[in-house]
């Protein structure tokens, strides 16, 4: 009895563990990559390990001791891989400059030396005596830092390490924020505001009327994502068709503005996340019994009177479901924005793949996509929460 | 020498749910049994550890003298029919009847010769290129029952195999599968929670109530003498009333049934005088007006006449005391208030422990 | 009243839903250098432009082999894991098959950092290898739904009497439990090529120059110098995803229909 449940589940299991060790490696895996790239910093101290275990001791007046500046020689001696060396140049060219010809000028004079035990620092380079850069190669060295997950939110560690905000001007990672909620939140209403009567229209429609209302949102959903963001950028253009149109029948004199700005992202996003809005409104209207709106009817309520508390009220579940979908998706929504939009729409996921693709800063990236993968994870895990089923439409 | 299918002592749980408890139970060779319970029992239980889906928690199942628990079901020879046919949807009539002589490695020639015979049985061989989708309930019905028979398995085992079917069609099924059951010698164990069919069909009833068998015998003694007060209300209809043993003699009591009134009736067993029992009496067995010889005779008002088409339902109070009688519609003309004697013979009716 | 409303509510939207994808197949057969109307020619210029220029051409290649093995990787993992977590023998089923559907929530910006970072680690940044299994993560959860769909819609006793029948448990599969899988099999794949042929945001984040797909193709040329070869894609792309999804629908109500029909209560 025993034995054959066993053998029941370890052939289950058999089953199900190619796709949970690729699910594992190629997708829980990346994304724990990226979690550690945004706190991970042992870019300077897996090259520099001995100066790491001496330098922290140093108290930060003055130049640090003697043994911590053979260790650092001898670090820099030992350190053969040169890509792993550039990195660290980098890292603290980005906290002190003038770092990377300091040690443009000392790494191949102490590697030239003979007895590299004998290298003075000072002598092969008098900025030595700066403690500037002694206190940045110490702050360097924890493997472990908390810059990106700030910096993410506009904040930064000041000299004496509390946590302060940074400057105005210096960066605007929370106004992006504020701007992709804004965003999503239109997209938002502007489904809901269409989606909702739409699908009521749709499931009080029958025949053919209902098929085309149906049609008309399913074909979307099949039709590629950059075709349809294509076809927008070819309407709105200043040179498009609702240009083209409006001017012809002479209600404007020169185009309106409808692309690179806040309009075109919403029209555009709109159009493709309606979808995602009206079914499930749908399949929860057609859930309540047709003779519920009769039966108020019977009961004395006008038409109006039997919308408003009857069929509204049961929609609502739907119009919840689909509100938290369209928003879900929205936050996170990269191509339209990225094509359809000017400078000042560009919303979270652009900015991530601008500091990923454009500068490689993959600790800021890292960052801002597990404040974006947080608030979607909530999102969704509301959403299954108030959605009978957790499937998405159109899957 | 044991029986050709035979449960020693089997229990089955599920948990800690104990859905089948020590049973024991003899099909022979040829025979046609009924599994009958209410829903819940457990018969479909003790079908599929026969076809070896479950596997008993405890006990041993041994079918022509060998022990088959342990065995795999598509080791088993057993034809299953089960409720919604079952049938498989991707393959033409002929295939699905096909299949099972398929899985024997018969020649590919004799499984042709061999599936248009059990068509011709029948008598569906014009629909063989259909898809199980194209046929009507009945006729989907009936290829079940073909797929489960042309491999000629040793036994048949049937769960409500006509529950799906209205009514008129299941009474023609009932007459096709006892027509096959004799024609062919086969043997059939049958699960159904519909008495009349469990009535019309076996050779012998075993009736089930939360995991035990409360009586096995043929549907005659079932019906006539039923040994607990749970077969006499499960089967047919019965008057069932608490009654005061006073006196047991030779398998006849002496009972007394309130209002003053007191009867004989055939005693079940472990009755002793002084106790409180069950009395069963069918309504048909109840004769209104003349009194024959040795018969039970009470004399009653009558409450109220029912009439049912094909018979009437009479309604017999005294007092507390009451009874239903069901009498041919010709037999009288009965009218509300007036007096009446019933009367029944002492072997019509049985007391039984509580 | 109610009604010419309730109407110019209805034409309007269903206007506005399927304007875009009308408006943009015409200009494939623009003779002009502009993607604007009105069309001063037709002309298969576009076309020829996008089956012989190098940049689209090999983007096509590229979609069909990334699409192709993605498809093929996701529709074996997808298909088995369907299988597995079939009979709920398995403990925490939910929780797995929750993980299964998850990238189709993470935000594709996310999971390409994750993907950059962890390819390149792993040295298949830039290589078809690489994008086939980035895409394959997101065709997972396409080929999970449809196949476990499938698969609920067979009734279990459908396989017992398979046994009963004498059929040993690899001849109930071979026979009985995957014909009646096909199906679903088959629109998973269609799905999940469909979703591979659309990526864009993974492809940007994992795919080298060598591997430009037509979408990412598309979005590249949207974005620096839009001209109608990009029309002339879109119009292979919907004749695609079309042909693709009407096989689907096929399959779906055929599936249904003989769902239907063998079910007794629908006698
Ligand atoms: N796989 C199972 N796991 C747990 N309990 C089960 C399982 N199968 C059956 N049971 C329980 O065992 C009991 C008997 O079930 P069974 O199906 O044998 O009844 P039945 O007599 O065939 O009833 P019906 O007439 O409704 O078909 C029921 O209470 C049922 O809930
Ligand atoms: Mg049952």
């Amino acid at each position: 009895m025993k034995a054959a449940i066993l053998r029941e589940r370890s052939g289950a299991l058999l089953l199900v563990s190619p796709v949970l060790v690729f699910m594992a490696v190629f997708f829980l895996w990346p994304l724990w990559a990226m979690v550690t790239a945004a706190f991970v910093d042992d870019a300077v101290s897996k090259v520099l390990p001995r100066t790491a275990a001496i330098i922290v001791s140093w108290d930060g007046q003055g130049i640090p001791s003697e043994a911590a500046q053979k260790a650092f020689v001898q670090d820099l001696t030992a350190a053969t891989d040169e890509q792993a060396l550039g990195e660290a140049v980098r890292r603290l060219n980005s906290a002190a400059s003038g770092f990377r010809t300091l040690l443009g000028r000392t790494i191949p004079a102490v590697k030239a030396a003979s007895e590299p035990a004998q290298v003075d620092l000072l002598t092969v380079d008098p900025r030595w005596k700066d403690t500037r850069f002694w206190v940045a190669l110490k702050e360097a060295m924890p493997p472990y830092t908390d810059r990106n997950i700030l910096a993410a939110v506009d904040m930064k560690r000041d000299g004496s390490g509390s946590i302060v905000l940074e400057g105005a001007d210096a960066s605007a990672h929370r106004l992006i924020m504020l701007r992709t909620l804004l965003v999503a939140a239109m997209v938002t209403i502007a489904c809901a505001a269409i989606g909702l009567p739409y699908a009521m229209l749709a499931a009080s429609l029958t025949g053919w009327k209902r098929s085309v209302l149906l049609l008309a949102v399913v074909l979307p959903l099949w039709t590629s994502l950059l075709v349809r963001t294509a076809a927008w950028f070819i309407l709105l253009q200043n040179e498009g068709l609702i240009n083209r149109a409006l001017q012809a029948i002479g209600l404007i004199d020169s185009p309106l503005p409808l692309i690179f700005n806040r309009l075109g992202v919403v029209i555009a996003m709109t159009h493709v996340l309606l979808p995602f809005m009206v079914l499930p409104i749908y399949s929860v209207i057609l859930g309540i019994p047709g003779n519920l709106m009769s039966a108020a009817q019977s009961m004395g309520a006008g038409p109006v009177r039997a919308f408003w508390r009857v069929l509204l009220p049961l929609s609502l579940p739907g119009l919840l479901s689909g509100s938290l979908l369209v928003f879900m998706v929205a936050i996170g929504y990269y191509i339209t924005p990225a094509l359809l939009g000017g400078a000042n729409d560009q919303m979270i996921s652009s900015v991530i793949a601008f500091y990923a693709t454009g500068t490689a800063n993959w600790g800021l990236a890292g960052a801002l996509g597990l404040i974006l993968l947080v608030v979607t994870t909530m999102l969704y895990t509301i959403y299954g929460r108030f959605s009978t089923s957790s499937r998405l439409p159109g899957a | 020498m044991r029986p050709f299918i035979q449960f020693e002592s089997v229990s089955k749980a599920f948990g800690s749910v104990t859905v089948v408890n020590a049973l024991d139970l003899a099909i022979e060779k040829g025979e046609f049994v009924s599994l009958l319970g209410p829903s819940g029992s457990g018969k479909t239980t003790i079908l599929m550890m026969l076809a070896g889906f479950e596997r008993p928690t405890q006990g041993a199942i041994y079918l022509d003298g060998r022990r088959i628990d342990h065995l795999p079901p598509y080791r088993r020879q057993m034809g299953v029919v089960f409720q919604n046919y079952a049938l498989f949807p991707h393959m033409s009539v002929a295939e699905n009847v096909a299949f099972p002589l398929e899985m024997q490695r018969v020649p590919r020639a004799e499984i042709a010769e061999r599936v248009e015979r059990a068509l011709d049985m029948v008598k569906l061989k014009q629909l063989k290129d259909r898809r199980p989708s194209q046929l009507s309930g009945g006729q989907q019905q009936r290829i079940a029952l073909t797929r489960a028979l042309v491999f000629e398995p040793s036994v048949i085992l049937m769960d409500e195999p006509l529950g799906a079917l209205d009514k008129q069609l299941r009474e023609h099924m009932q007459l096709e599968i006892r027509e096959l059951h004799k024609r062919l010698g086969l043997t059939i164990v049958f699960v159904t929670h519909d008495q009349s069919e469990a009535l019309t069909m076996s050779d012998r009833i075993a009736v089930f109530n939360a995991g035990r068998i409360e009586q096995i015998d043929d549907p005659q003694i079932i019906y006539d003498t039923p040994r607990t007060r749970f077969v006499a209300e499960f089967i047919g209809e019965t008057n069932l009333i608490e009654a005061k043993v006073a006196s047991v003699d030779d398998h006849v009591a002496r009972i007394s049934l309130g209002a003053g009134l007191s009867a004989r009736a055939h005693a079940g067993n472990g009755l002793s005088a002084g106790q409180t029992a069950s009395f069963s009496l069918r309504p048909e067995r109840i004769r209104l007006g003349a009194v024959p010889e040795g018969s039970n005779a009470l004399d009653m008002t009558i409450a109220d006449c029912i009439y049912h088409g094909d018979h009437m339902r009479v309604q017999l109070t005294r007092d507390d005391f009451s009874l239903v009688a069901r009498c041919e519609r010709l037999a009288g003309n009965w009218t509300v208030g007036a007096s009446v004697v019933a009367s029944f013979d002492p072997s019509d009716c049985t007391v039984l422990t509580q | 009243m109610f009604r010419a409303l309730q109407f110019t509510f209805g034409a309007a939207i269903v206007i506005f839903l399927l304007m875009p994808i009308f408006a943009i197949l015409p200009l494939a057969f623009t003779s002009s250098v502009f993607l604007n109307y009105p069309i001063p020619a037709y002309s298969m210029r576009w076309l020829h432009e996008l089956t012989t220029a190098d940049v689209w051409r090999t983007s096509i290649v590229n979609s069909l082999i990334i699409g192709g093995g993605a498809t093929v990787f996701a529709t074996v993992l997808g298909t088995l894991a369907s299988l597995g977590m079939r009979k709920g023998a398995l403990p925490m089923v939910g929780l797995l098959r929750t993980l299964f559907l998850l990238p189709m929530v993470v935000p594709a910006v996310v999971l390409g950092v994750g993907m950059q970072i962890f390819l390149v680690r792993l040295g298949l940044a830039s290589t078809y290898l690489g994008v086939i299994i980035a895409h394959a993560v997101l065709c997972i959860p396409f080929v999970i739904v449809s196949v476990s769909a499938a698969l609920q819609g067979i009734d279990p006793s459908i396989e017992r009497a398979a046994s009963s029948l004498g059929a040993p448990p690899v001849t109930v599969f071979r026979r009985v439990t995957l014909p009646l899988a096909v199906p679903g099999v088959v629109s998973g794949a269609i799905f999940a090529f469909a979703t591979s042929l659309d990526e864009v945001v993974l492809t940007l984040f994992v795919a080298g120059p060598n591997q430009r797909t037509l979408a990412r193709q598309m979005f590249s040329s949207i974005r620096e110098n839009i001209n109608p070869t990009v029309a002339a894609a879109a119009l292979l792309l919907i004749i695609g995803t079309l042909c693709l999804g009407g096989l689907a629908a096929l399959l779906r109500w055929r599936q249904k229909r003989s769902a239907l029909k063998t079910a007794p209560s629908a006698i």
